[in-house]
């Protein structure tokens, strides 16, 4: 019988996860995931984590529970470091397995496969091949499978820079046949991590609600990688921080083409990272004074009707702006 | 040109020290007081951590006192430290302040690129000057955290409330304005005397804690609302586990203190997370294994590395059977709850101490 491996639908889920379930399932194992975001995950997450925790990791603690409920062989919980050379992820994720293994006791098996490419990417193949040896000992097996999944990542990330959210894409991915309607008159970018604004419980559904009230929405992944670069390249220091390099780099790109109507932000509370990169932003907006800018927190006390009052207001700024309403 | 730098621990003695002995004009940051701290509040990112704040309200006071150029580390992170500087430049640009900001970025984060990269800063200094008033600037550092681990000890006993944190601090500004290297030696030899003289450990039980956690929260005071006089006061003796003295040696020598931390955070955390994650996991570890009484950690409220540390060593007191007490600041901290929350975790280990002998 193959074995299991669960995968928590949370946190990098959101970037990567398409790829992770090909090399598992070429490995021959089955891929389970955690439920979809509900309150007894929030529940279970927030009773296991020491209080300051972030709300996307006590989510992610949620998840992980779900999957040792659910009896999965293994729970893939990887440690990535770094996925691109001189930058770095937060420092939760660079110890997310050794916290998670100290907050929930009698864990299946956790897979920890170590990604860091700040230097190179050296140990990348051993870590590779570390992981899929506990599956089957054909090393091209594993190599296959790694391949693919390559394959599979370059499509993932294809199909979101043609408009599409991760969660719309890795439902497309899955044979889904998905329409967006994502051609508002309202340009707004929707700056944050894939995993605070996708996750439809915790952050009431943003992509859709924006796009109700009439907007295109761009997250981060649907900008091209250039413009990011184009934008970073205005900044006095670029973040060390990949995700923080995207916000930064994309807020900065729209900020000097005003090719937007408005930009939000979408953090955790308490998140260390966006605490700074949100705050560079937002100063560099009002000096130009010309885009209006708006920062949202989340925590796992948000409520639905606070975040759609703000929405709502924010766009009948942005209507108003155009010339569209009279106040 | 008039240089300003933030307060951490006895930086500023041996800024002070340095600075003057190659002749560049500085003005001295102001004691960090509720004022700085306020000040910092107030015109800093809601959720940025603590010391980001008082390194803010330092950098307005000096301004005010009319310095025109900031030093200030940056870095490479994952920690967010390193992105402080950008983030305090904006603001006080936004405050209208002007002034020239030097963000030395260590590359490898060693000293030693510090100083090269200072050096390009300031023409025309000779560097012969230059490192011996680095050398001498950083004997004083020595000096005043070997004061310093001293007084944590014989605070505990002192005879007499405050008699030795009062020849700590005569003692401490002697050795910020002594002249040489044999000058200082005297002094140190003298207060760590005098403070052992005026102290009895016969009559106490003799509790010891470590107090691990985040640099800036150990080594500034103020930050953690002094949290080791406080123990001090309560007969506890206290050892911190940073000091300046150790992250220059690391920073300047790569000395193998990284090898150790990993070796003892073994089996619990498994890499560098940035920050002084790692170091909290390594010394609770290490502190359990020498049989002190309990363990204390601080840290800025949100500070990343720190929380992953927090979650871990609360598993590692159970499985090590020692009391673990985890303490975050802001500035909305109140006095008196910490100080319950010492008291009663104190009188657990008093019980815990007193049932093993
Ligand atoms: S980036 Fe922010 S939200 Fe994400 S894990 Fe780190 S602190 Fe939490």
């Amino acid at each position: 019988m193959s074995k299991k491996v669960g995968i928590p639908k949370a946190l990098l889920y959101y970037n990567f996860y398409p790829a992770w379930k090909v090399f598992f399932n070429e490995l021959g194992a089955e891929v389970i995931t955690s439920g979809n975001t509900c309150k007894k995950i929030i529940d279970d997450g927030v009773k296991s984590c020491v209080d300051e925790a972030c709300l996307p990791v006590k989510v992610f603690v949620g998840h992980v529970i779900d999957l040792k409920e659910k009896g999965v062989d293994y729970i893939f919980i990887p440690r990535i470091v770094s996925i691109e050379p001189k930058k770095y992820l937060c420092a939760k994720f660079l110890g997310l397995p050794d916290m998670v293994k100290c907050l929930v006791p009698d864990l299946p098996e956790i897979i920890d496969t170590k990604i860091d490419l700040y230097k190179n990417d050296k140990s990348l193949m051993r870590e590779i091949v570390r992981t899929g040896k506990k599956f089957v000992s054909d090393k091209a097996k594993i190599y296959m499978g790694y391949y693919k999944a390559l394959e599979m990542q370059n499509k993932f990330e294809g199909i979101m820079k043609m408009g599409f959210s991760p969660n719309e894409a890795i439902k497309s991915l899955e044979g889904e046949d998905v329409k967006v309607i994502n051609n508002g008159n309202l340009k707004i970018a929707l700056l944050a991590h894939s995993y605070d604004i996708m996750d439809d419980y915790i952050c009431m559904g943003i992509v859709d609600r924006l796009r109700e009230m009439g907007a295109f929405v761009y997250t981060i992944e649907m900008i091209e990688k250039n413009k990011i670069e184009m934008g970073v390249r205005k900044l006095p220091k670029d973040s060390f921080w990949t995700y923080g390099h995207d916000i930064l780099g994309a807020g900065q790109y729209f900020l000097d083409n005003k090719n937007v109507d408005g930009v939000i932000t979408v953090s955790a509370f308490g998140c260390g990272p966006d605490s700074l990169i949100e705050d560079l932003l937002e100063r560099y907006y009002k000096r130009d004074g010309k885009i209006p800018f708006m920062s949202l927190t989340i925590d796992e006390h948000t409520g639905e009707a606070g975040i759609l009052t703000r929405l709502e207001a924010f766009m009948d700024l942005l209507r108003w702006k155009k010339g569209e309403i009279v106040i | 040109m008039k240089i300003t730098y933030p307060h951490m621990g006895p930086l500023n003695i041996a800024l002070k020290t340095m600075f003057s002995g190659i002749g560049v004009d500085i003005i001295e940051p102001p004691p960090i007081t509720n004022r700085t701290l306020s000040l910092g509040v107030k015109y800093s990112p809601e959720f940025a951590c603590l010391p980001l704040k008082i390194n803010l309200g330092n950098f307005i006071e000096t301004l005010e006192k009319g310095a025109d150029t900031i030093i200030m580390l940056g870095g490479v992170g994952p920690c967010r430290f390193g992105y402080y500087g950008e983030v305090q430049r904006e603001i006080l640009k936004d405050l209208g302040f002007d002034f020239k900001m030097i963000i030395v970025e260590p590359p490898h984060g060693r000293l030693a690129d510090f100083f090269k990269e200072l050096s390009e800063e300031f023409p025309g200094i000779g560097w012969q000057p230059a490192l011996k008033s680095l050398i001498f600037a950083i004997q004083k550092i020595f000096a005043a955290d070997k004061l310093e681990k001293q007084l944590l000890n014989y605070r505990a006993h002192e005879n007499e409330t405050g008699l030795v944190t009062k020849i700590y601090d005569e003692y401490t500004k002697l050795l910020d304005e002594s002249q040489n290297k044999k000058e200082l030696d005297e002094v140190l030899h003298e207060g760590i005397l005098k403070m052992k003289h005026n102290a009895n450990r016969i009559n106490d039980i003799q509790i010891k804690v470590a107090v691990v956690g985040e640099i800036y929260l150990l080594l500034e005071a103020f930050s953690n609302m002094n949290i080791c006089k406080a123990l001090n006061e309560l007969g506890v003796e206290v050892t911190k586990t940073e000091y300046l003295s150790d992250y220059l040696k690391n920073s300047a020598f790569k000395l193998p203190q990284k090898l150790e931390f990993k070796k003892n955070a073994k089996g619990y955390l498994e890499r560098d997370i940035g920050g002084h994650g790692l170091n909290t996991v390594a010394n609770t570890v290490k502190y359990a294994k020498k049989g002190y009484d309990g363990i204390i950690q601080v840290f800025p409220f949100t500070c990343t590395p720190e929380i992953v540390a927090q979650g871990i060593i609360a598993k590692i007191g159970r499985d090590m059977n020692i009391p673990v007490m985890s303490l975050s600041y802001d500035e909305n901290t109140g006095q008196a709850g910490y100080q319950t929350r010492l008291e009663a975790f104190v009188d657990l280990l008093a019980r815990k101490k007193m049932k093993k002998i």
